[in-house]
């Protein structure tokens, strides 16, 4: 099977990097092809990085709440190019209730705290093989 | 207050013993703590880290704890605010007084330090140095009060701000260059202030040791010193009001051993390297803020048990100002109720324990005098290796820390996932989700974005005297150029009603550097 190829980001002012550089390292770990494609982006920004890396899958770190609004326009990003790669977001900050608002948005997948490893890594596979 | 024990028991000053060469509180090299006696020279400042909304929901907030028996203030900006933005750029906009206050004008200040006691208040603050402490010179002014008398700190991060905290965009040279300008403007007119406090916190946090946070504050004392000592500036005039802000993480010896080799190897260095000779040089102040990164989102009760722990040891340590991070830390900028909880930790410690009274009061513990000689040693070594390596400069802008934060990162994560450390209710001793509810609703409650604070500063920007805040930015690019003091010309510039953000951009166009994303359009 194909490597999976999944671009990592922080979007808006949220500079907080231990929890994407953490599961960069789990995902790479794994044998997946990953790009951190850094912080303070737009969510434009991040469509771009991911499609000149050529992701299965985009991972969005949140420590700040603005994901609450940056999230969402990065899946409408993707929705008015038509591109259907699928987006993934998890930190700390990310409450039950909010995750399930995520998902209702069209975020294929939402990890809170305390997410486990090997769940990050089979959800990257199930998602990259669904694009 | 005499000192006494519950039955009443006569404690000393400090215990020791009587050989004439053991070391003692108050005298070189300081290991065993700043002052002879501790309870005679007052408790440490005890503060909770504040700020949210706009200046005016801040000031609040500072009111509150200073009701509630906070001796000291300490504000972070929100993230636009900590990176030089204004609240209108497109960047910041969904970020605006979430996590901490948005400061871009003069006005804001005048509105976050209204009503404040100056004269009884330490005023410490975690915004970009030549910003909050021009605003605060401005709010000083304001309300009638010399900046010759104020008291408080502000963080010099030259080296490290852009690489695991809050970037601005500013070449390091001119950050090492704003911090040298704060620092003898201090010497010259705010004798009382704090204008470099070494954060060794913000970069701890990384996960970096204990060895390796010290090591990279010294570095930078190091470097700061030997380049304003050629700028002419007296050691003696500032070494006194250069402090250090250290972390506090679990390891409770190790952090007591941490202070304590960190006041010894200061007094050495500025002694023997520096050739300072006021005593208050070689002493150096230790604030400190318990770590975030020991928390966890898990069980948030847990966390008040670890900012207990972890103040303890810093006042067992001796620190001259502590806070605790929040046990809300993982989700949010404090809550009022965790506000509280950590003031009201500090004062139990303070008031009913009586682990203040003395001086030092694990001085002579074999353990722990051993793994200070330890610690001293480490860190004596891993400086040396680090100035083996060429010019701070040239390492910071060449990535050189960036990596190093990012390989602490790394390492840091893994020991959690393998257990190698274990935190309680994170990687053992978990409970269901559904379980964990002791205090969860008030951790996850958010701070609304403040969009009230963006349009206010977009209606300010029209109506402003634009013609002044242009003159004043004016004298911004001249400075730039000529290297004068850009302290003076700052003040000049907010209290001409133009912006942090502006100011900033106008200084990178001195530099000519590229246009960049966190540029403000220019009036």
């Amino acid at each position: 099977m194909a490597q999976e190829k999944i671009s990592l980001a922080v979007m808006g002012m949220d500079q907080h990097e231990n929890g994407v550089i953490a599961v960069g390292r789990i995902l790479r770990e794994a044998q997946m092809s990953t790009a951190y494609l850094g912080k303070l982006l737009s969510p434009g920004q991040v469509v771009d990085g991911a499609l000149s890396h050529g992701a299965d899958v985009i991972g969005i770190s949140c420590h700040s709440w603005e994901y609450l609004t940056l999230v969402p326009q990065l899946v409408e990003e993707l929705r008015s190019r038509n591109l259907n790669i699928p987006v993934m977001i998890g930190g700390s900050v990310v409450t039950a209730d909010d995750a399930v608002k995520m998902k209702n948005l069209g975020v294929a997948a939402v990890f809170g705290a305390g997410a486990r490893d090997d769940e990050i890594v089979d959800a990257v596979r199930s998602l990259a093989r669904k694009t | 207050m005499s000192i006494i024990t519950r039955s009443g028991l006569p404690l000393k000053d400090f215990y020791g013993a009587d050989d004439g060469k053991s070391e003692r509180p108050g005298q070189f090299p300081f290991t065993r703590g700043r002052m002879a006696n501790a309870h005679a020279t007052g408790t440490w400042i005890q503060r909770e880290l504040s700020g949210e909304g706009d200046g005016r929901r801040s000031n609040e907030q500072i009111h509150y704890l200073l009701e509630h028996g906070q001796t000291g203030i300490d504000v972070i900006g929100d993230a636009p605010t900590q990176s030089m933005l204004d609240p209108d750029n497109p960047l910041a906009r969904a970020a605006v007084g979430t996590q901490g206050v948005s400061l871009c004008r003069k006005q804001d200040y005048i509105d976050l330090f209204k009503g404040v006691p100056f004269a009884s208040t330490s005023i410490s603050s975690s915004v970009p140095a030549i910003m909050s402490l021009s605003g605060l010179v401005l709010a000083a002014r304001e309300a009638d009060f010399p900046i010759d008398k104020l008291r408080g700190s502000v963080l010099q991060p030259p080296l490290y701000v852009e690489d695991c905290s809050y970037a601005f965009h500013l070449p390091v040279e001119f950050r090492v260059r704003l911090s040298l300008d704060c620092m003898e403007y201090c010497a010259l007119h705010m004798p009382k202030f704090h204008s470099y406090i070494e954060d060794t916190y913000f970069f701890s946090e990384s996960g970096l040791y204990p060895v390796e946070e010290m090591a990279l504050g010294f570095l930078q004392i190091r470097h700061l010193t030997r380049l304003l000592i050629e700028r002419g500036v007296p050691v003696d005039s500032f070494a006194p009001r250069i402090a250090i802000l250290v972390n506090c993480g679990m390891d409770f010896f190790e952090e007591i051993a941490k202070v304590r080799a960190t006041r010894r190897l200061y007094a050495k260095m500025m002694r023997d390297e520096f050739g300072a000779a006021n005593e208050r040089s070689l002493s150096v102040a230790i604030s400190s803020h318990t770590s975030g990164l020991s928390l966890t989102a898990q069980q948030p009760v847990n966390n008040i048990v670890r900012g207990t722990l972890q103040a303890m040891s810093l006042v067992l340590a001796g620190v001259q100002a502590l806070e605790i991070s929040a046990f809300d830390e993982a989700y949010r900028t404090p809550s009022k109720e965790a506000h509280l909880v950590g003031l009201r930790t500090q004062q139990i410690i303070d008031l009913e324990t009586g682990a203040a009274r003395i001086s030092d009061p694990l001085g002579g513990s074999y353990f722990v005098e051993q793994l200070t000689d330890e610690m001293e040693r480490r860190i004596v070594e891993k400086v040396a290796e680090l100035e083996a390596l060429g010019d701070p400069n040239a390492l910071a802008s060449g990535g050189y820390f960036r990596q190093l934060f990012h390989d602490a990162m790394e390492r840091g994560q893994r020991r959690v996932e393998t257990g190698e450390l274990p935190v309680v209710g994170l990687n053992l001793l978990q409970i269901p989700d559904e379980d964990d509810t002791l205090l969860k609703e008030v951790t996850t409650s958010k701070i609304e974005t403040w969009h009230s604070q963006t349009e206010r500063i977009e209606q300010f920007k029209i109506t402003r005297n634009i013609a002044g805040a242009k003159a004043a930015m004016e004298r911004v690019t001249a400075a730039v150029g000529t290297g004068e003091n850009l302290v003076p010309v700052v003040i000049a510039a907010l209290d001409a009603d133009a912006t942090v953000g502006e100011i900033v951009t106008t200084m990178r166009r001195a530099l000519n550097m590229a246009p960049d994303i966190f540029d403000s359009p220019l009036p």
